[in-house]
């Protein structure tokens, strides 16, 4: 039972970083309706960010989170203003390419800034150390990254539940023209909330640092399971995120343990069971 | 007058028996040799360190002199670790850049799917980095395609050695597995296991956990491990993922343990990891328990030639060589040898002088054994130190040298030590 409890608790944290990924894929395609298959790329640039600030310029680890922060809203905003907004018109096969391009640039723009050094940063001292659960050290950072994600959800749910911006945000996702209609501003609107989404992804990076390599193809390794979670809990639902990254992240580690050969391909097994249960996800319709 | 007539018929005489019967006048001017490897992702490193050391070797040839008179000159791409690019990249280079000879590869699974086409292309590919045993002993022994020669020593290097290390210390008794989730992975585990139970029947296994490509976050399988107490653990994930799962578990105070004795990353010593890995090893965070080994280490053997490689590496780079740079520069060297050897750039006889040949490497001669292809050398493996007088970065000391022939397995029939 005690392996039990703590395999869960591990699935726990590794779900979190899931869903700091899939939360932001998931307001870009909820309220934009942008495939983004570049938010990878936006996650990377949080870490590369936060690990310039933390290990090169010596800020402390919450600036290093604010400096990623800024960072990537201002690359969001870019991307949103002077690339995506031109194709909101289009089929969803020009967002596809234009976001794999970007995938493209970034990778290649990290090269030629950080190079090809794998890059890990050190600890910051607050989080090294375990604290002891069923008898077993667990990680203080695996435990923060828990709470981090769990707030996140929170703050999410505040923003789009009980203010008046994520009412804005809620009536554009599902009625655009209406929403225009009574005054909304709907491009600035979608930058906002692109932006948003970048945030989320740079929060995702920036955490990452002490435990993930940072390196020019992370990005690509990040997206694939968050979409999986999207899949999962239903394309534009952040409540399916969640759920789904809780799936994906608890089974796949209890399985690591209980049954290793199915682990490899668990999250896909789960992805195609849902599917053919619930072909628009577990949440999929629900904003 | 008649003396004098005499000495020039002389000096034109050995002036002619002197001269190779076939010169550089009958090879290209530019001969080309066409390069891939990893050049993009959390591997990229890899790829890199090939193009630096092939830089160095084609610097080098080229300012003596070139093969036989002919410049060198060098394409590189990027195989993505995917063995469908890397192929489109091998006809690329041979058809439409006229590439005369080939070289890099990163994995196992493409060093397989090339070896299949080189007779097609009709040229010599020697692999740097891809590591099964089954290129060597299957594809190349059994199969006879022989336009492949391997420079880099395969996975008995990753499963064999580490057994042979660790055969003799009574203390590990138990053991577990975090491999990576291909052939690459499990080839070095089954040799390991096999191995180590062939000296050892006492010892058993307790766990094994995978990770498949581009993973992040192995702490199941770490406490999957952990839960298990094992007393070793070999680890085949490389490069960023090795990097990433050791940081995991020094979070979860695996290296803490009084059970836990030692973690065999099996090309731990590669440079990446040793840079990254850097400031945990100089905060004694592994307790000595980290070991590894790699395809060459810039710090073996302390010869003058070695020593003369590495400094002009971090000269030129800043940085010092990783197997996949040396490797490289000595399968150039190796290729080069060859068409002096030949005089000629025909593939089948640079196959036979290839077959059986010493190069001198960086750390040393290698012998290229004729049934397989395989470069015969020897790697140690050591535990991670940190000493700034020596490097500025961790690196493999306390070497544990074993030589090749006590853990390379052999044709025909290829059995363990």
């Amino acid at each position: 039972m005690d392996n039990f409890i703590f395999q869960a608790l591990n699935g726990l944290s590794s779900a979190m970083f899931l869903w700091l990924v899939a939360a932001g894929l998931t307001v870009a395609f909820g309220v934009c309706g942008i495939l983004n298959i570049a938010h990878g790329s936006l996650y990377m640039m949080g870490a590369y960010f936060a690990f310039t600030s933390f290990q090169i310029l010596g800020l402390n680890f919450w600036l290093s989170i604010v400096f990623a922060l800024i960072g990537v809203g201002i690359i969001g905003f870019l991307m949103e203003r002077f690339f995506l907004r031109r194709i909101y018109a289009q089929p969803i096969e020009f967002q596809l390419i234009l976001t794999f391009a970007f995938i493209l640039v970034f990778d290649n723009l990290t090269k030629m800034i950080w190079g090809t050094m794998l890059i890990i940063p050190t600890m910051p001292s607050l989080f090294q150390g375990t604290i002891p659960i069923v008898g077993r050290p667990f990680p203080i950072y695996n435990l923060f990254i828990i709470g981090a994600g769990i707030g996140v959800a929170v703050g999410l749910w505040l923003i789009m539940e009980r203010t008046w911006w994520g009412k804005k945000l809620r009536a554009a996702a599902s009625e655009r023209e209406m929403a225009n209609a009574i005054g909304i501003n709907i491009p600035a609107l979608f930058t906002a909330a692109f932006v948003f989404a970048a945030l989320l992804a740079a929060i995702g990076g920036a955490l990452s640092t002490p435990i993930r390599v940072c390196d020019s193809g992370v990005g690509g390794a990040v997206i694939i399971p968050a979409f999986v979670v999207t899949v999962i809990g239903g394309l534009g639902s952040l409540k399916g995120a969640f759920v789904g990254a809780l799936i994906i992240g608890v089974i796949s580690s209890l399985c690591t343990l209980y049954i290793p050969f199915i682990e490899l391909f668990i999250l896909y097994l789960i992805m195609a069971v849902v599917l053919i249960i619930r072909p628009q996800g577990l949440f999929g319709g629900e904003r | 007058m008649k003396k004098l007539t005499g000495i020039l018929s002389i000096a034109l005489f050995l002036v002619f028996i002197l001269t190779p019967a076939v010169n550089a006048a009958d090879l290209p001017k530019v001969i080309k040799i066409g390069g891939q490897g990893i050049t993009s992702g959390s591997k990229a490193d890899y790829g890199h360190q090939m193009i630096l050391g092939a830089q160095i070797a084609v610097e080098e040839i080229n300012n003596s002199g070139g093969i036989l008179g002919s410049k060198v000159e060098m394409k590189f791409m990027d195989s993505e670790l995917k063995a469908a690019v890397a192929t489109k990249n091998a006809r690329y280079l041979v058809k439409d850049w006229g590439a005369h000879f080939l070289f890099g590869i990163d994995s196992s699974g493409i060093s397989m799917a090339l070896a299949a086409i080189m007779p097609q292309l009709d040229r010599i590919l020697i692999i740097c980095h891809g590591a099964t045993h089954k290129l060597n002993e299957e594809a190349i022994y059994k199969k006879g395609l022989r336009n492949t020669f391997r420079m880099c020593v395969p996975t008995y290097q990753d499963g064999i050695l580490p057994a042979m290390i660790f055969k003799d210390r009574p203390d590990i008794k138990t053991i577990a597995s975090l491999a990576a989730a291909y052939s690459y992975g499990y080839d070095s585990w089954e040799m390991f296991e096999k191995t180590l139970k062939k000296y050892r029947p006492d010892i058993e296994v307790v766990a094994k956990a995978e990770a498949p490509f581009l993973h992040m976050d192995f702490t199941p399988q770490l406490n999957a491990l952990m839960a298990a107490k094992p007393n070793l653990i070999l680890a085949t994930p490389w490069g960023g993922e090795g990097l990433m799962m050791l940081r995991q578990a020094i979070l979860l105070g695996l290296f803490e343990q009084p059970w836990f004795k030692v973690w065999f990353q099996c090309m731990g010593g590669s440079i990446d990891m040793a840079e990254g890995l850097t400031p945990d090893v100089k905060a004694g965070k592994f307790h000595g328990k980290l070991w590894g080994t790699a395809r060459y280490l810039w710090n073996w053997p302390d010869t003058p030639r070695n020593k003369a490689f590495v400094a002009k590496f971090r000269d030129k780079f800043g940085r010092f060589p990783n197997y996949s740079a040396a490797n490289v520069y000595t399968a150039i060297y190796a290729f080069k040898q060859a068409v002096e050897q030949t005089k000629s750039l025909d593939t089948q006889k640079l196959i036979k002088a290839l077959e059986g040949m010493k190069i001198q490497a960086p750390d040393g001669e290698r012998w290229i054994r004729p049934e397989d292809h395989q470069a015969c050398y020897t790697v140690p493996a050591g535990n991670y130190v940190y000493d700034k007088s020596v490097c500025p970065n961790a690196f493999l000391g306390n070497l544990v040298v074993v030589p090749w022939k006590k853990y390379f397995r052999n044709p025909p029939d290829y059995k363990l030590p």
